[in-house]
């Protein structure tokens, strides 16, 4: 590893040490709560933490509030998509409900899977739905649709390419 | 492992369309079977389109369309997210073809599962955890092709020959028992019984009863005595011997659910002992009743780390 003039996690401890109290501040404004501002002010440091900080930090604040920027407006769809997860599964009858440890990786593979299809269009992302979730064939999503059994295929096809892309 | 190009992922999701279109004709099978043949990238391509069918099988539609279907909202849509879909093997589980030609029959393992199988020919398969395979079997050939984890292999007398196909090579049965393991980027194999055949692009080799090796897609390490440890999977039990906890954490991981993890301060603690893998659970309350080991559990058993006592 290079010697490097400024050891990042050293730069990284400094900003900490300036600017988390503020940050958490920054963010229980937006988000009305103590602990949820705490959750997300470690989490912006922990990806901070994970990336390459600028060698020189003209504007801190200016630079912690993008990366905390970011981190909320995940927070928000996470949770959006746990709320709807949530009365879902409220709807469910008892034996059909799945067992915690699952239920805790079902929520998982929906966040992957909804982060995979959130560049899609709404048409795009809906017939994809309709085909892996609901088990429709593309006839029957093109009769859902009102869209042609051709470009039912062209939607299909673009969906698997961003998932696929997505995949490591 | 290296991303395939742009060009054959184009190319995997055109055949995922293909095979998601419900009855798949013999034709469009064949040439399947030829796009995925024609080099590792594109194998690469489709191990991770089963992935990725995976994820989807596995979903119930109950929970799965109200939470992925709901009304986005402008600013939800604007954000962008980097995905990893870090599924384990068992998630692919579901991957179904229409079995109505019979010419694939496929297996797996759940995490934790143990399974034995008898194929057709009365060849015995034991799958360990996580672990998949499919057999095509044909009257000129008994095939195994090893999708996950690991196999333990015990051939029935046959005149066909009987072949293990791994990402790496080929494994040409000699009237044996043996395991092999698909590792990332490696095969592991053990020979218990009899001799194996190995084959990769440009090498092969024969191990004997008693020998173990580790092969890449290009050469075969030099062989190795097989130890009792190599081997204790088939009957239920992890031994070890000296061995570093990290190890022994990556290993008993393979048969749980969730995440286990090591805290690094005490990674090359050695640790020795016999440890049952059907329970995961009493064979960490093994360790911290032996050695200098704590086990935090959150998320009612899901995380568990190992940390200093």
């Amino acid at each position: 590893m290079a010697a490097d003039n400024c050891d990042p996690r050293q730069q990284v401890h400094t900003l900490y040490r300036d600017h988390h109290a503020w940050l958490q501040l920054w963010l229980r404004r937006r988000l009305g709560n103590v602990s949820d501002a705490a959750d997300l002010a470690h989490d912006t440091f922990a990806r901070i933490l994970d990336s390459r900080l600028p060698a020189v930090l003209h504007e801190p604040r200016a630079y912690l509030t993008t990366v905390a920027r970011g981190i909320l407006v995940n927070w928000y769809q996470r949770r959006a998509l746990e709320q709807a997860y949530l009365e879902a599964l409220a709807q469910l009858p008892e034996d059909q409900a799945p067992s915690p440890e699952r239920q805790l990786l079902i929520l998982q593979t929906l966040h992957e899977i909804d982060a995979m299809l959130d560049a899609l269009p709404a048409p795009v992302r809906r017939a994809f739905l309709l085909s892996q979730i609901e088990g429709l064939t593309y006839e029957a999503i093109s009769r859902e649709l009102g869209v042609s059994l051709i470009t039912v295929k062209r939607y299909m096809a673009r969906a698997f390419r961003q998932c696929l892309a997505c995949m490591e | 492992m290296s991303a395939p190009d742009n060009a054959i992922l184009d190319e995997a999701a055109e055949w995922l369309v293909v095979m998601n279109a419900g009855a798949v004709s013999a034709r469009d099978r064949e040439a399947w079977m030829a796009w995925r043949a024609r080099s590792a990238a594109h194998e690469q391509a489709w191990q991770r389109a089963e992935r990725l069918m995976g994820a989807f099988a596995d979903m119930p539609a109950a929970l799965a369309m109200p939470a992925l279907n709901r009304r986005r909202s402008r600013r939800a849509a604007l954000a962008k997210l980097a995905a990893l879909l870090a599924l384990g093997p068992a998630a692919w589980g579901a991957w179904r073809w229409s079995e109505n030609e019979g010419w694939t029959a496929d297996y797996r393992s759940a995490t934790g599962e143990r399974r034995e199988l008898r194929l057709d020919d009365g060849t015995r398969l034991t799958l360990d955890t996580a672990s998949a395979v499919d057999v095509r079997y044909d009257a000129a050939q008994r095939l195994v092709l090893l999708r996950a984890g690991e196999i333990y292999i015990e051939t029935a007398g046959d005149p066909r020959p009987f072949e293990v196909h791994t990402r790496e090579g080929r494994l040409r049965a000699l009237g044996t028992r043996f395991t092999v393991r698909q590792q990332d980027g490696r095969t592991r194999l053990a020979v218990l019984e009899g001799a194996v055949r190995v084959t990769v692009d440009q090498d092969a080799q024969t191990l004997q009863a008693g020998a173990q090796t580790t092969f890449s897609a290009r050469r075969i390490d030099t062989a190795g005595p097989l130890v009792q440890a190599d081997t204790a999977w088939t009957q239920g039990m992890l031994l070890a011997d000296g061995m570093p906890l990290a190890d022994l954490v990556a290993e008993l991981a393979r048969y749980r659910k969730g995440i286990l993890r090591c805290d690094p301060a005490i990674a090359s603690l050695r640790v020795s002992g016999t440890f049952p893998l059907a329970d995961t659970d009493r064979s960490l309350a093994m360790l911290a009743a032996t050695y200098p080991v704590s086990i935090a559990s959150r998320l009612g058993g899901y995380w568990v780390t190992l940390g200093p006592a």
